[in-house]
């Protein structure tokens, strides 16, 4: 009568066996329950295997330090005067060499050039004087010869980059973009070095670059050696107290305003994930209680033969851990899948947009081991419940009918607390502030504890409207469902989540697409836009001298020219992008959509003094209301700036902009090219007249792309609107595990009640009658989930957008008419079509056997 | 000494305001290697006295004895323990698990108990023998016909080699010549292994291969017959009608 311990592995492995065969008899439902689990693992290991190379491709970029021991930039990461550092580092005790060089990121446009992935190369032009270079780092020159002081029109190349272009070699000589247009370069000599395979330096001297960059006489990073036998830390630390706050040592990890913006939407990704995956727990726990019904007589039989009630609930646990493990692993597969398809799409997006280092997918243990466990222990805690409650199945149940338990004080406990929980989140709700989110998510929760509660009277409300079809039925169909108030609140609660998902993202996609339409209006106020490769991040982008704009004036068909210029700054230690726009030529070609200021006042103050007019998102990353001054890091040193306006277009509403004059851009940062160019043609010009001919001025200036302003502003709508199909698709994929637990408790119920409806077809009651009791009763479960998926739905989507809106994405709430609709609609079509199989078994039930059973 | 021994067995169902009794004040004892048939009028308690013998249920009061343990002293772990180990069951329906195979179903009771599974199928494979089906191991339950069933739950019953069996009707549910078959099985364990076996019985031809019949009515014992396997269906039959006309 001993247990052997030795033996326990084998009980463990049985279990599992006769898991396994259970879960196969049941494919489909096994299918659909673990597709739950697939789906949630799926999402959130597909975003974060994409995560840390987006992250990375950013700091790849932003930083640039190479083989030097320390790269020293100013804070606002623009360029200044070598005389302002050199000397104070000279007198600094363990620093051997010293260079100023002046190097900037740009890709290779229109010359023909393609990566083996087809997309634009990136390359970075190091101007650096030949002199003291050397003395901070080795160039160690394979073939040809240095750079010398007096060089122009040169350039060395490290050997590597030949390799990958043939075509430069010793002699030959390429096309560069530069601010004066397209220069020729001469490869003088290649250094035996591999070099950046992403993103390839090029040397030139000094003096070449600060005239390709029109930045004549400035610098925008020192390149500092250290003394081999120095305290590299103290000599960093002398370092930093010598230049000052104005100065940063570059470490390499920057983080700009794109990537949180970008962060935003990964989490918002990852919140999806995860309620699929609280969908997947709910699923999991309404089956296996499904499961529990219909094998009582198993389980009460292996009681009876001896298992104890440890060993039923460890059966149960396997089961639904083999689902787990099963669900993961389908899930890492199709999430590896998903990222990939993320890569193309993105990665379309990435170059058309951003163009920064390459979007991949990277295999890294966090993303495996967080979405594996994730997986494992939702089915864990899902099976653990319903494999407790079959541990306490007694062995007599092989022998007797069931008895039901009554819940309706836990019911009412539960109604209390959900209520209270609700009434908080409202509250949070109404706050309007960052906590929002969390309300709407309470909302949520306290929406799923109130359920059991909530469907007494949910069922007394909604059985009139039933009746009006089902009569006698319908009356039926509610005493059946309110039997089991725990079973039809779970029920509810998976329509619930998967409808306030729809409505949510609905409400959410057409307050961005609003959103999207209004900015489009203020950007594309022009006839002809002329683009840089890339928009949002300008520190890559090369732009034109004054000459371009001049050329453009001068062109017949041409009314105004209006130009974005670009610098970066830091204000209260925040990275901030500052746009120069001409106050007097820039509303003619395209505005702004104001929300604080009058735009006629703010342009005009914009002209003179140190007026700025900020975007949403700055104004909360600063946290200063308009009027108040700021203290802006520039080239200069600090400079007050008055905030006389908040305004956002398409370009600048998910980042952290400040706009000021042009004249105040030349005098603080020295930036005069344009980045960005708009054009107003004469009312009785040939747009494509003279599109073309600004095309043809633009042959010299191949960094910009000239698009009709009209079509460019319905591709950039349009592209918007197909990644917010994406979310619906994922809304939509949210619904199938709400359609199952309908279709799992209608069976459950069903079954309990075979031997009542072989009673009621006994007595008479027909097929039909039968299957009618079914339908009617899915019909109240989905249209009960329908009114608090909505419910939940417009709490959930309202605190989305208010929290939306305290990080500076200021979105109109609408009520989401449509998504309400919608869920309505899907609520009532899900639970018809999840009653067909049950309304049909019922109906078919073998009236014998029915007052047999049990 | 008796190897199952009941004491003023009580079993009281419902609650204080309306109570049922079910088995009243029962005292029982059977001998080691006996066949004893329990019998009576539906509703006599028959069932609950079996379940108590079993360790399925509680007694409201009064002890049962299996050898030297008083099963009301047991908690539900130790009880489980002694039904994998101890007893053994065969009911009227729902003996076996349908997705496991009839081999596998007979090794339940020694993998609860931590037996390697090899070893518990094999031994499993033996008791399959010893019940005439070695050429079933492999069919599932729904594979075989139901007398083949119930002697499949048979060989489980056997297959821990168990102190006592207890039987509810187990040819309840099946004609009349799978019932004989499954009722000179019984008799054949008894026979050759001296297995101990309780069985309830609706049926007179059934009761007429036991060793003793008790007859209950009203949760009473009011009858006995010690026909020790020589008594006649027709005999039993009119001792049941006197009984239930009492
Ligand atoms: N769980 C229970 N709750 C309430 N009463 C019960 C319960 N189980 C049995 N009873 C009652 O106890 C009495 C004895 O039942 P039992 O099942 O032991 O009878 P039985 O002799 O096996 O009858 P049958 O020949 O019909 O199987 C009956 O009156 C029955 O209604
Ligand atoms: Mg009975």
């Amino acid at each position: 009568m001993t247990t052997q311990v030795s033996g326990l592995g084998s009980t463990a492995g049985q279990m599992a066996r006769m898991g396994l065969r259970y879960l196969s008899g049941r494919r489909l439902r096994t299918a659909l329950t673990t597709l739950a689990i697939v789906f949630g693992v799926a999402l959130i290991f597909a975003i974060n295997l994409v995560l840390p190379s987006a992250v990375d491709a950013f700091n790849q970029t932003m930083s640039g330090i190479a083989g030097a021991d320390a790269t020293i930039t100013s804070v606002t990461g623009e360029a200044f005067a070598p005389e302002a550092v050199l000397p104070r580092l000279e007198a600094i005790d363990g620093v051997r060499g010293i260079t100023g060089v002046l190097r900037r990121q740009f890709q290779l446009p229109t010359l023909g050039i393609r990566n083996d992935n087809g997309s634009v190369p990136q390359i970075e032009l190091v101007g650096l004087d030949p002199a003291s270079a050397s003395q901070v780092r080795e160039f160690i020159v394979s073939e040809g010869r240095f750079l010398e002081p007096s060089d122009t029109g040169k350039a060395v190349l490290p050997a590597g980059l030949a390799d990958l272009s043939p075509q430069l070699q010793v002699g030959t000589t390429f096309p560069l973009v530069t601010a004066g247009g397209l220069k020729l370069y001469t490869v003088v000599g290649l250094l035996a070095e591999q070099g950046s395979v992403s993103v390839p330096q090029i040397y030139v001297t000094l003096t070449d670059a600060q005239a390709a960059f029109n930045q004549s006489g400035l610098i925008n990073a020192v390149e500092v050696s250290f003394d081999p036998r120095a305290d590299r830390e103290a000599v960093t630390a002398a370092i930093e107290q010598t230049l000052g706050d104005a100065y940063t040592l570059n470490t390499g990890s920057s983080s700009t305003d794109t990537l949180a913006a970008m962060q935003i939407g990964f989490a918002m990704m990852d919140l999806l994930g995860l309620l699929a995956l609280f969908l997947g727990a709910f699923l999991i726990f309404n089956t296996f209680r499904t499961v529990i019904v219909e094998r009582r007589h198993d389980l009460a039989m292996l009681r009876a033969v001896g298992a104890t009630r440890r060993q039923i609930t460890q059966m149960i646990v396997i089961e639904s851990l083999i689902q787990g493990v099963l669900g993961t692993l389908i899930g890492l597969l199709l999430g590896y899948l998903m990222a990939q398809g993320v890569v193309s799409f993105m990665g379309r997006f990435w170059a058309t947009y951003l163009n920064r280092g390459a979007l991949e997918l990277r295999l890294n243990a966090p993303a495996v081991l967080g979405a594996v466990a994730l997986g494992l222990v939702t089915a864990l805690i899902a099976g653990y419940f319903p494999a407790r409650a079959a541990g306490k199945v007694s062995p007599l149940d092989a022998l007797r009918p069931a008895t039901t338990a009554s819940i309706h004080r836990a019911a009412r406990w539960s109604l209390i607390i959900g209520a209270g929980l609700m009434a908080l989140a409202v509250l949070l709700l109404l706050t309007g502030s960052k906590g929002a989110a969390g309300g709407a998510l309470l909302f949520l929760i306290g929406m799923v504890l109130a359920a059991p509660g909530l469907v007494m009277p949910a069922a007394r409300l909604f059985s009139p409207i039933l009746t009006l079809w089902y009569a006698r039925e319908g009356d039926l169909a509610r005493s059946n469902l309110v039997r089991q108030p725990g079973r039809a609140a779970i029920t509810g609660s998976t329509l619930m989540i998967g409808l306030a998902t729809l409505v949510t993202i609905a409400a959410i996609v057409s307050a961005f697409s609003g959103l999207i339409n209004t900015l489009a209006d203020a950007n594309f106020g022009s006839d002809l836009i002329l683009l840089p490769p890339s928009i949002s991040i300008y520190d890559t982008v090369i732009g034109a001298d004054e000459n371009l704009a001049a050329r453009l004036r001068a062109l017949p068909e041409v009314e105004a020219v209006g130009s974005l210029r670009y610098a970066s700054a830091a204000a209260g230690g925040q990275s901030l992008q500052v746009l120069g726009i001409d106050p007097n030529a820039y509303p003619q070609v395209a505005t702004f959509e104001f929300s604080q200021g009058e735009p006629d006042k703010v342009f005009a103050a914009l002209d003179s003094e140190r007026n700025a007019i900020v975007t949403s998102l700055a104004l909360s990353s600063l946290g200063v209301p308009v009027g108040s001054d700021v203290v802006l890091q520039t080239a200069n040193g600090p400079q007050t700036y008055r905030i006389v306006g908040v305004a956002n277009d398409l370009f600048t509403f998910k980042l952290a902009v400040m706009f000021i004059s042009q004249a105040n851009l030349a005098a603080d940062f020295h930036k005069t090219e344009d980045i960005m160019l708009m054009v107003n043609l004469t009312p009785d010009a040939d747009k494509a007249a003279a599109l073309a001919k600004v095309q043809d001025i633009l042959t010299d200036y191949p960094q910009f792309t000239a698009r009709l302003t009209g079509e460019y502003r319905e591709e950039i709508v349009r592209t918007s609107a197909s990644a917010m199909y994406l979310f619906y698709a994922l809304a939509f994929l949210i619904l199938i595990p709400a359609a199952l637990g309908l279709l799992n408790t209608l069976t459950i119920n069903i079954l309990e009640r075979t031997r009542e409806i072989g009673v009621v077809r006994a007595v008479g009651g027909s097929r039909t009658q039968v299957r009618r009791i079914v339908t009617a009763e899915a019909l109240l479960l989905g249209v009960f989930g329908a009114a608090m998926g909505v419910l939940a739905g417009v709490a959930m989507s309202y605190g989305f957008i208010a929290a939306f809106a305290t990080a500076g994405w200021e979105m109109p709430y609408q009520f989401p008419l449509l998504g309400v609709v919608a869920a309505i609609v899907i609520g009532v079509v899900l639970a018809l079509f999840a009653s067909v199989l049950p309304a049909r078994s019922a109906a078919r039930l073998d009236i014998i056997r029915a007052l047999q059973y049990e | 000494m008796p190897i199952v021994r009941t004491d003023s067995l009580t079993k009281t169902y419902g609650d204080a305001a309306h109570p049922v009794s079910a088995l009243n004040a029962v005292n029982l004892a059977v001998e080691e290697g006996e066949f004893l048939a329990i019998m009576g009028p539906s509703g006599s308690g028959k069932s609950t006295l079996l379940y108590l013998l079993g360790g399925l249920e509680r007694p409201t009061s009064g002890q049962v004895w299996l050898r030297d343990h008083d099963l009301s002293k047991l908690n539900d772990n130790d009880l489980s323990r002694l039904r994998r180990t101890a007893i053994g069951f065969v009911f009227q329906f729902f003996n076996l698990i349908p997705v496991l195979t009839a081999q596998e179903n007979v090794a339940i009771p020694l993998i609860l108990d931590g037996m390697p599974r090899a070893q518990a199928l094999k031994q499993a494979d033996e008791a399959l023998a010893k019940v005439g089906l070695s050429d079933r191991a492999t069919h599932r339950p729904s594979e075989i016909s139901g007398g083949q069933q119930q002697r499949v739950a048979l060989a489980r019953a056997l297959v821990t080699k168990p102190a006592v069996i207890l039987a509810d009707e187990p040819t309840g549910n099946l004609d009349s010549r799978s019932s004989d078959e499954v009722v000179q099985m019984l008799r054949h364990t008894v026979d050759e292994w001296g297995q101990t076996l309780i069985l309830v019985t609706h049926d007179p031809r059934i009761a007429a291969y036991a060793d003793r019949i008790v007859f209950l009515k009203d949760g009473k014992i009011v009858d006995e017959n010690r026909l020790k396997g020589q008594g006649t269906a027709d005999q039993i039959r009119e001792q049941l009608s006197r009984v239930a006309l009492q």
